[in-house]
């Protein structure tokens, strides 16, 4: 999905290699100021930074090699992108080798499993030098990742997922105005394309046994008003739920108008679906409008994002939005002070903010009010040519946010991370969509394996 | 130089420093002890006693004996019954796959035409070629929608809808197993072309005189000369194909659902996706115990061995 070689960045067609040239220079002139604040560091080598697919790590990362030029000429700041699927594996088998990159950026269920697990270093006294009263109206700190009254995690971006819809055919069809359906009416419409589209699938999302499945699916568990653990009931498992059923009965009711291979989709087989015409509806984050503005303009120009179709009685849109964060390995990490600094450099530039958000629109959102309300921010081709759904997902999805990492925004949990790492939700949707199993059944199933993964993990909680 | 007798060579270094026979082979043999004793003992009993603890990677400061737990934890989960029959399956009709068709391509590779050679060497192809690099090729021949599979099958009308070759159970099942069968299929054909240049041909004769057809002459010439070396394919075929790992991951990830996981797969799952190492281990362990008892009664069964005996 990264290997194509030019973005969108106001407008213009450009290479990334320019991209990151000219990042490097725009961000230049802001840092003048900030530079002589820091300390000199005389160290030497390559300071490995992790982020997710994506040329945003890229440009996080050139910000960084701009401060290290005047302050640690010595070091190279290198980002490695780890793909979404192999990140927990990569991260726990580099942390368990001890040789961890000296800054992650991870969304936010394993940030904060690396927090509690003690792995990761505090950076209360970064937030006051970025400045704590910079958040986007609607998010707190705590969203990306604090734990016993420490901040563990700064801000990279928020990054919800909505409900794509190929508006050409909506109106082809007659379908009512996305923005007003419950889920019974995103049911009809993928009916209703399925039905009168050859070749094309109503409705797609990730089925298979990954880490795209887990958020989705649990993005129509918290609508339904239903969770993984009770967060004010010291993680006890609330799995089995009606809700729970509710969430896995819609998803084997939407089953038949997704394409048949679903079941063994994860997150870049949802964009191709939806790219290449193949579906007129998907769950997905921005960066299927990035990808459709390179690949498919017509498909580009016709999808357009809405906030997540209301539970019929809850009246929730919750999606799942990706507090990611860059956070600090405090075991074996030879360059702690360096990555703060670098990353104080970073955060408190507005334009290299904008770059970051600019280099794939618009799949990183702002976190700070300063960058989020910036004209500079608007100057971008999507977002003249599509205001509404960047605004959705910049700002008016935050309303619905939700994680696994902090369900229904009721309180940050460490062990989502781990039921990511087992892929219990997926697991959960598969017993479903795949064995057949019933809803009820599989719902205890899936309350079994949090059930085991709360008990193995109590440390954890405190 | 000391002369040199049967019964006590003796290795001259340097004058006045001799060494014995015995002591020349402890020699030669010291590299690979060594490299045997770091890379395969070690591990082996390091996963052995790790199968006894409950181990985190993330915090081995933690690290406790458990017992039994571990191995008690893998007998009562249903993935690993499930894993087990799974690996069986895999195993079994990849190895009866890769036999047939091994012998068979065997045989007409064994044919003296003109440009055999060729073939003889494209043949290696599938068997050299990364794992990675196949399973990411078998990933796109297999995909729905643009694979080549279905686009053949679909261009002379076997079938008139996209087989979804990975994302249901059972035909996923059967793509892990083709891919096992196309890549492994060559190590069977040059063992058995390398037996098979060394059968007399006055054994053919005689059967043709005693007038023995095509197929007569295959089941009692052939076949019990290639008894010996299919015996040991067969163990080594079987004992590589129970353990593999990243076929079915590259390929399927063990899905959908946990279609095809294998016990390799079941134990990589629980050690990193679940952090318990020592179940991971204890796994293994069971592998290793499963495999060496079925590999010993199989070859006691099949009489390996027997003719250099009774010789």
């Amino acid at each position: 999905m990264t290997s194509k070689h030019t973005r969108q960045v106001s407008g213009l067609s450009i290479g990334r290699r320019q991209l990151l040239t000219g990042v490097a220079a725009a961000g230049a002139a802001a840092s003048t100021g900030l530079t002589g604040a820091f300390a000199q560091s005389a160290k030497t080598g390559t300071v490995r930074v992790w982020g997710e697919p994506g040329p945003y790590g890229g440009v996080a990362v050139a910000a960084m090699n701009e401060w290290a030029q005047k302050n640690a000429p010595g070091l190279k700041f290198e980002i490695e992108s780890i793909p979404w699927d192999g990140v927990y594996v990569k991260l726990m088998t580099d942390l368990a080798a001890k040789r961890p990159p000296s800054l992650i950026s991870v969304e936010s269920p394993i940030a904060m499993q690396l927090m509690a697990e003690g792995l990761l270093t505090p950076v209360d006294d970064l937030v006051d030098k970025i400045g704590r009263n910079r958040l986007v109206d609607g998010v707190k700190w705590e969203y990306w990742g604090a734990w016993k009254g420490k901040q563990y995690i700064v801000p990279a971006h928020h990054q919800p997922h909505l409900l794509l819809v190929r508006m050409d055919i909506a109106k082809e069809l007659g379908l009512k105005d996305p923005d007003t359906w419950d889920w019974n009416d995103l049911l009809n419409a993928a009916k209703t394309i399925t039905q009168k589209k050859p070749d094309m699938a109503g409705m797609c999302m990730a089925l298979g046994r990954n880490l795209c499945t887990d958020y989705h699916f649990a993005a129509l568990l918290h609508s339904a008003g239903g969770k993984m653990f009770d967060a004010a009931n010291k993680f006890e498992v609330a799995f089995d739920s009606p809700q729970t059923v509710e969430a896995l009965t819609f998803v084997k009711e939407l089953q038949p108008y997704m394409p048949k291979g679903a079941v063994e989709y994860s997150f870049l087989q949802v964009v191709d679906a939806h790219v290449t015409g193949r579906t007129a509806m998907s769950f997905y984050w921005g960066r299927t409008l990035g990808r459709a503005a390179e690949e498919a303009k017509p498909v580009f120009e016709a999808t357009e994002a809405f906030n997540h179709a209301a539970h019929p009685t809850t009246k929730r849109r919750s999606n799942w939005n990706d507090f990611q964060g860059w956070c600090i390995p405090a075991q074996n990490n030879p360059f702690i002070d360096e990555v703060r600094q670098a990353l104080v450099y970073q955060q408190t530039s507005k334009d290299w903010l904008i770059k970051y958000c600019h280099s794939l629109m618009p799949n990183v959102a702002p976190t700070y009010k300063d960058v989020a309300d910036a004209p500079e921010l608007k100057e971008h081709a999507f977002y003249k040519s599509k205001p509404r759904t960047v605004d959705t997902y910049f700002k008016t999805s935050l309303a619905n946010s939700s994680s696994t990492a902090n369900e229904l925004l009721q309180g940050v949990n460490p062990l989502a991370g781990i039921v990511h790492g087992r892929s219990v939700l997926a697991q959960t949707v598969q017993k479903v969509v795949i064995d057949n199993m019933k809803p009820q059944d599989a719902a205890k199933w899936g309350a079994k394996e949090l059930s085991d993964i709360r008990r193995e993990n109590m440390r954890l909680l405190g | 130089m000391q002369p040199s007798g049967a019964t006590d060579v003796r290795v001259q270094m340097r004058p006045g420093y001799t060494l014995s026979d015995r002591a020349v082979g402890l020699l030669f043999i010291a590299p690979f002890v060594t490299a045997a004793l770091f890379f395969m003992v070690y591990p082996i009993a390091e996963a052995v006693r790790m199968a006894f603890y409950s181990y985190n990677p993330l915090r081995p400061e933690l690290s406790s004996f458990v017992g039994i737990a571990n191995f008690e934890f893998i007998f009562r989960d249903p993935l690993f019954w499930d894993s087990l029959r799974q690996a069986t399956i895999w195993t079994f009709l990849s190895i009866v796959f890769q036999t047939v068709f091994g012998v068979g391509i065997a045989l007409l590779l064994h044919q003296a035409l003109p440009g055999i050679a060729i073939f003889r060497g494209l043949l290696l192809f599938p068997y050299i070629v990364p794992t990675v690099v196949i399973a990411l090729i078998w990933r796109w021949i297999f995909n729905p929608e643009i694979g080549v599979v279905n686009y053949a099958l679909q261009s002379v009308g076997l079938i008139g809808e996209p087989i979804y070759w990975l994302s249901t159970p059972s035909m996923a099942m059967a793509s892990t197993i083709m891919l096992n069968v196309w890549k492994y299929t060559p190590f069977v054909v040059i063992c058995v072309l390398a037996r098979l240049q060394t059968v007399p041909l006055e054994l053919y004769d005689a059967a043709k005189v005693d007038g023995a057809g095509i197929v007569r002459r295959f089941l009692d010439v052939t076949l019990p000369q290639l008894k010996e070396v299919l015996i040991v394919v067969i163990v080594f075929r079987t004992i590589w194909t129970f353990n593999k790992f990243e076929e079915i991951y590259l390929l399927t990830k063990g899905g959908p659902g946990t279609s095809t996981f294998n016990l390799a797969v079941y134990s990589f799952e629980q050690s990193i996706a679940n952090l318990r190492l020592g179940v991971g281990a204890a796994t293994g362990v069971v592998m290793m115990v499963m495999l060496s008892l079925g590999s010993i009664i199989y070859l006691r069964v099949s009489g390996f061995g027997e003719d250099e005996k009774a010789s």
